[in-house]
């Protein structure tokens, strides 16, 4: 798989400059340890700074919110699930762009959260390929 | 005019002295007239025959004899007597009883024994001549005429001088010589012993007077005791017989042979025998009666049995004895024993009743005597504890069965029951050799015997079956519960889903990572190492996933059936009591009475309801203001759909959580996964249903599903869900 140039190369550059903890970041949210293991390596393969969160909670009281230029959320969080924290973020103001990751194929919550303003929902398990072209669409979209 | 009296006369006149009237040389002096011998013996011969014919009148014979012979001009005899009519050697009176001549009419009278002539005569035990005795003896001279002479003679009886002999001149014409003396002395001496012989025959008269009499009373006194002895042998009381030395019994009363149904003529006979009416297995019996007879004369009375005449046997209590003396022959009585046999059968059988409802129920029975710890068992309670039947019972031989864990229960029982002797009732293990465990349960009932003692009854039940079950029933209930925890259908594939997923998903990206790692210019061979490792664990722990619920899946089995909700309902209840009681929960189950039955899965249906039950009683756990109540109810639905809700008092729930409740992972407790109502919601549907919630007017929720009837035809009451593979588009 190859990486398009221009976004790894803009991202790249611009996070070796900073040496700031919180700066374009992608976070990951998700209650799965293997999720939060396995994608932040990825993300940076990508040539992003990434983060995870365990929870919902975790993420808004980082202070890495204003930083975060994409957010890659899980759906089923005990607390404050994905789509509770998507409508948290509105209200807080963030547009961020989000994908949703999931387990579930649940129709209803696909529409929903997409309706609300999701960038993409992806299964679970999804290729590498599939998460570039969602993150391609959500920084796209902004 | 004679002194009968017996006291002395008090007199004015001075009494002359007895010298003065005694004419002491006389009789020898005085020439004396030959003997007349013939006019003695005829005197003798009258006198005998005066015996012989009328011995009552021998005193007057010989007086008329002695006049007679000495031609006195009266002569009479005097004889000592007490009560003046019968002579009494003892007496102080002489009386007259028989008296010839001038002075018969002084018959009957007497003088005393101190005072008078014959006493005088008997004072010196010899005749006495006297003449005008008046002069001495006052009275003597109103017996008139005077005596001008007067002879006597003592008379004896037995030896003893108990009276005179006497004649009396009253002129002088003649006098007394020592002739007269000597023939009275005669006939005295033979009227003697003739009175002697006399008095003799009057005892004897007396005597057998007496055993006559005697006699009489007996043969009264017998034929007195024959008719009362006849009464008891006619009363149909009791069979007697009486037989004679040959065996034969040779009488009998009406009770005895309507006892044996012989009759009379059988009897009379002479057919009846002993060896007749006494079966064989009898005969020993027989044996040592007859011994016992022999030896004592009686037999202690047995029980055997008779033959009847018809060949039946009648049981009876036989005891008797030989008439005195002679032979072989006897009385016996014969009791039949009839009604108390039966009535001993009657107990026998009760009794047996009684220990076999105690062998199918289990339940054994013992009384405790609590002031000697006396303790009785029925045979059922030693089957129970194990121990061999009529062993005896002590507190410690009980103590060696008891459960360790209960021991100390058991000491404690028995010190109460002895201070408080009151009824109780208690549960406790034994512990067997085989080392099982028995259930027991107890219930006891504080009485007094009949010699007042206080004493416990108590009845014994092995609960083990009963325990055993309820064990059974609650693991069941656990093994329900945890099934409906459990994911199913659509909502399990999910679960399956969403378990795979998680390490699937990591094996995928790390996979990837991995790649563009190597990639890379360099290479990051550290990074890529990383993520290798990580899809190897990932990969495991997705094959452990699968391991396990294929196990799960094992489990399951697919049920279409008719399913009576009632039923269904009923059973959830009954396995939820104890969790309901715990929570203080009033349960009220409203079941309709022509509830239709639903096709579909008996336990998920079940599954549903538990799970809606559990909601409730959480829903409840936070209140305490009011009653915490629950009610089922199950209805028809216009006809076509069978509803089933469950009402609370809760805490309800908000109209905007209405649908929210039923989205899968939506929870409001703390640990739970929140697929309870998901799953519940599922099973519904799968089963052409739906399940909804409202809030009750007053406090708490309503949840309510409902289910298409079963139809008679098939076309539509397959539930269409294969449970084995998950859905394709799960993964």
């Amino acid at each position: 798989m190859d990486v398009a140039p221009t976004m790894s190369h803009c991202f790249a550059m611009e996070s070796s400059k900073d040496k700031g903890k919180c700066q374009h970041l992608s976070v990951v949210v998700d209650d799965d340890e293997s999720v939060r293991e396995s994608l932040p390596d990825l993300l940076r393969e990508f040539g992003f700074a990434a983060r995870a969160f365990s929870s919902a909670r975790e993420f808004l009281l980082s202070g890495c919110v204003d930083e975060t230029r994409c957010l890659i959320l899980d759906i089923a969080m005990p607390d404050m699930s994905g789509p509770e924290l998507q409508q948290e973020l509105k209200r807080l103001g963030r547009e961020i762009p989000i994908i949703f990751i999931t387990g579930q194929k649940d129709e209803v919550i696909r529409a929903q959260v997409l309706q609300r303003g999701a960038a993409a929902f992806l299964l679970k398990p999804f290729s590498d390929a599939d998460l570039l072209a969602a993150i391609k669409t959500a920084l796209q979209a902004i | 005019m004679t002194a009968t009296n017996g006291s002395m006369l008090e007199t004015s006149i001075p009494t002359a002295p007895l010298e003065s009237i005694l004419c002491k040389e006389a009789l020898q002096s005085r020439p004396s007239r030959s003997p007349d011998f013939e006019k003695e013996n005829r005197a003798l011969v009258k006198l005998v025959s005066a015996l012989a014919d009328s011995p009552s009148t021998i005193f007057q014979t010989l007086a008329d004899t002695i006049l007679e012979i000495t031609q006195a001009d009266s002569a009479g005899l005097s004889l000592l007597t007490k009560d003046g009519e019968t002579p009494h050697m003892d007496g102080q009176r002489f009386y007259w009883p028989a008296i010839a001549g001038m002075w018969q009419l002084h018959v009957g009278g007497g003088t005393p024994r101190n005072f008078g002539p014959c006493g005088d005569v008997l004072d010196r035990d010899r005749t006495l001549l006297f003449t005008h005795w008046e002069r001495r003896y006052p009275y003597l001279s109103s017996a008139v005429p005077f005596a001008e002479e007067g002879l006597l003679v003592p008379f004896y009886v037995d030896g003893k001088a108990v009276g005179t002999i006497w004649g009396i001149m009253h002129s002088a014409h003649r006098k007394f010589d020592a002739e007269d003396d000597r023939v009275m002395a005669s006939l005295g001496k033979f009227a003697s012993s003739a009175y002697q012989a006399l008095m003799r025959i009057e005892d004897l008269k007396i005597q057998v007077s007496e055993r006559e009499k005697a006699e009489a009373e007996v043969r009264k006194l017998a034929s007195g005791l024959e008719s009362k002895i006849r009464r008891l042998v006619e009363a149909d009381v009791v069979g007697i017989v009486m037989w004679n030395p040959d065996g034969v019994i040779t009488e009998a009363n009406e009770s005895f042979l309507h006892m044996v149904q012989y009759d009379r003529h059988d009897l009379t006979s002479g057919r009846v025998r002993w060896t007749d009416l006494t079966p064989f297995e009898w005969r020993e019996c027989d044996y040592w009666a007859i011994a016992q007879l022999k030896k004592t004369g009686a037999f202690l009375p047995y029980e055997k049995e008779f033959f009847r005449k018809d060949g039946s046997r009648v049981p009876i209590l036989l005891g008797g004895a030989l008439f005195d003396g002679s032979g072989a022959d006897g009385v016996a009585f014969v009791l039949d024993l009839s009604k108390q046999k039966r009535a001993q059968e009657e107990l026998r059988r009760s009794e047996a009743f009684l220990a076999e409802a105690q062998r199918l129920t289990h339940i054994g029975s013992y009384s405790w005597r609590v002031a000697t710890d006396e303790i009785k068992w029925s045979e059922q309670l030693y089957r129970i504890y194990e121990f061999e039947t009529g062993v005896p019972i002590t507190l410690e031989l009980i103590r060696t069965r008891v459960h360790p864990e209960d021991v100390t229960l058991i000491e404690k029982m028995v010190e109460q029951a002895k201070n408080r002797l009151d009824d109780f009732e208690w549960q406790y293990r034994l512990l067997m050799p085989d080392h099982s465990t028995k259930y027991l349960h107890a219930v006891a009932h504080v009485t007094r015997d009949r010699g007042g003692q206080l004493e416990y009854i108590a009845a014994v039940q092995d609960v083990t079956a009963r325990r055993l079950a309820e064990e059974a029933r609650d693991q069941a209930r656990s093994e329900l519960a945890r099934v409906a925890r459990a994911v199913t259908l659509g909502t399990m594939t999910a679960s399956i889903a969403h378990e795979l997923n998680q390490p699937l998903s990591g094996i995928v990206t790390n996979a990837g990572t991995c790649q563009r790692m190597l990639g890379a210019v360099p290479p990051n061979v550290d990074g890529a190492l990383e993520t290798a490792r990580r899809t190897i664990r990932d990969a495991n722990r997705a094959s452990e996933v699968i391991a396990r619920l294929r196990a799960l899946f094992s489990r399951k089995e697919i049920a279409t059936e008719s399913v009576d909700l009632n039923e269904a309902t009923r059973e959830v209840i009954a396995l939820s009591l104890s969790e309901l009681r715990r929570n203080e929960i009033v349960l009220k189950a409203d079941l309709a009475d022509d509830l239709a039955p639903v096709t579909g899965d008996r336990i998920q249906l079940q599954e549903v309801i538990l799970n809606l039950l559990h909601n409730a009683t959480d829903a409840m756990s936070a209140v305490h203001d009011r009653p915490r109540e629950l009610l089922i109810r199950t209805e028809v639905d216009q006809g076509k759909q069978v509803r089933l809700s469950l009402k609370d008092s809760g805490v309800g729930f908000a109209p905007q959580d209405a649908d929210k409740m039923f989205a899968a992972f939506h929870t409001t407790k703390p640990e739970g996964m929140g697929i309870g109502l998901s799953i519940s919601r599922s099973i519904i549907e799968a089963h052409q249903g739906r399940l909804w919630a409202a809030g009750n007017e007053g406090a708490g929720a309503t949840f309510s599903f409902s289910i298409p009837c079963r139809q008679k035809g098939l076309a539509h009451s397959a539930i269409p869900i294969d449970r084995a593979d998950p859905p394709a588009d799960a993964a």
